[in-house]
């Protein structure tokens, strides 16, 4: 899909979470659904095999997120497997995302560790990229466990790698 | 004449008066005939046996003759003969001079060419050989390192339990904190 149109329906999708109130909720849940798309090639077949009727592949996408996620988000994603999106729909979150960060007047920040960080932890990790950055930071968290231990954070074109992932490619080259 | 007719008239016309010698008459009829016979033979054979014996001295004469001339042809003959052997042998010692000068040539062309093409396969060999050891080099390099890497990440993977990745994390916090 041209940038134009995933730009088009980020923000159709950020007027939407914006009228019901929940547009922090709905960007933080949609970026976790992206990332679910992306690492799951189970669910990412399914929600793009065109010869499960798209009724189907919504109702597997209400009952996976029912009850973890807002009804907007449900809706949300289900209306982008409606109209046959689902290959962008990593794409839309992210600019939705990106749009809603904009919007706040923060910038995204992706964070990937091989496990799951606690509140606290996740605060202290915003505020040092807030500190490092100078800006307000969107943080999110993603659990990858090709990262095998440490963080990697993504603010802008900025990396910050402090995972063994990275330590032991370079360990690799210099091999 | 007295004297042997009266020999002759004493004598037994039935009896020889010697064993071995003839009767008188005899002796003169027999000598007369002779006289007769030689005198006829000198006569009319002599010419003939004159005619014959020159005309046998020419047919000798004529084959000794042509057996000169034979002979002149034959040794002639000989003479060519033994020239285009001695031009034959000639030819042939030629022949085999250029043969060996050829041969030689031949030979030292070939082993010229043979040592060079010796001294091209002792290169080839040697680089051949510098390039796989090169590459053996490079693969036992890359091999040992690919094995070094896989048993690093083993070993840091089985050293990654809860409470390195915890120290990771924090370590992680406190550098960006502290890299303002």
């Amino acid at each position: 899909m041209s940038d134009a149109r995933i730009d088009s329906y980020a923000r159709a999708l950020l007027e939407i979470a914006n009228a019901e109130g929940v547009l922090s909720e709905v960007e933080d849940e949609l970026f976790r659904v992206a990332r679910t798309y992306e690492s799951n090639d189970q669910l990412r077949g399914t929600l793009t095999d065109e010869t499960i009727p798209v009724e189907r592949r919504q109702a597997i996408v209400e009952k996976l997120l029912g009850g973890r996620s807002t009804n907007v988000t449900a809706q949300l994603v289900s209306f982008i497997i409606g109209a046959g999106r689902a290959r962008d729909l990593p794409a839309i979150a992210d600019k939705l995302v990106q749009a809603a960060s904009t919007q706040q007047g923060s910038e995204v920040a992706e964070v990937r560790s091989a496990v799951a960080l606690s509140a606290d932890q996740q605060q202290r990790v915003a505020s040092a990229l807030a500190a490092k950055t100078g800006r307000k930071i969107n943080l999110k968290f993603v659990v990858d466990p090709s990262v095998m231990g440490g963080l990697v954070a993504t603010v802008g074109d900025t990396v910050i790698d402090g995972s063994v992932r990275t330590r032991l490619d370079q360990l690799k080259s210099r091999l | 004449m007295k004297n042997l007719i009266s020999l002759i008239a004493a004598e037994d016309p039935t009896q020889t008066h010697h064993w071995l010698l003839p009767e008188t008459a005899e002796i003169i009829y027999g000598g007369l005939a002779t006289v007769i016979v030689v005198t006829l033979l000198v006569k009319f054979a002599g010419p003939m046996v004159k005619k014959s014996m020159a005309a046998r001295t020419a047919k000798i004469q004529a084959e000794i003759d042509n057996a000169r001339e034979s002979k002149t042809v034959a040794d002639a003959e000989a003479s060519k003969i033994r020239a285009a052997l001695g031009d034959i042998s000639a030819e042939r010692s030629r022949i085999l001079a250029d043969a060996d000068k050829q041969a030689e040539a031949l030979l030292v062309e070939g082993r010229s060419r043979l040592e060079a093409e010796v001294r091209d396969m002792e290169a080839k060999a040697e680089a051949d050989i510098s390039a796989a050891a090169a590459r053996s080099g490079d693969e036992l390099r890359a091999e040992i390192a690919r094995l070094s890497a896989q048993a690093a990440e083993r070993a840091v993977a089985s050293a990654l339990d809860d409470r390195a990745q915890q120290d990771l994390i924090e370590s992680f916090i406190s550098s960006v904190g502290a890299a303002r």
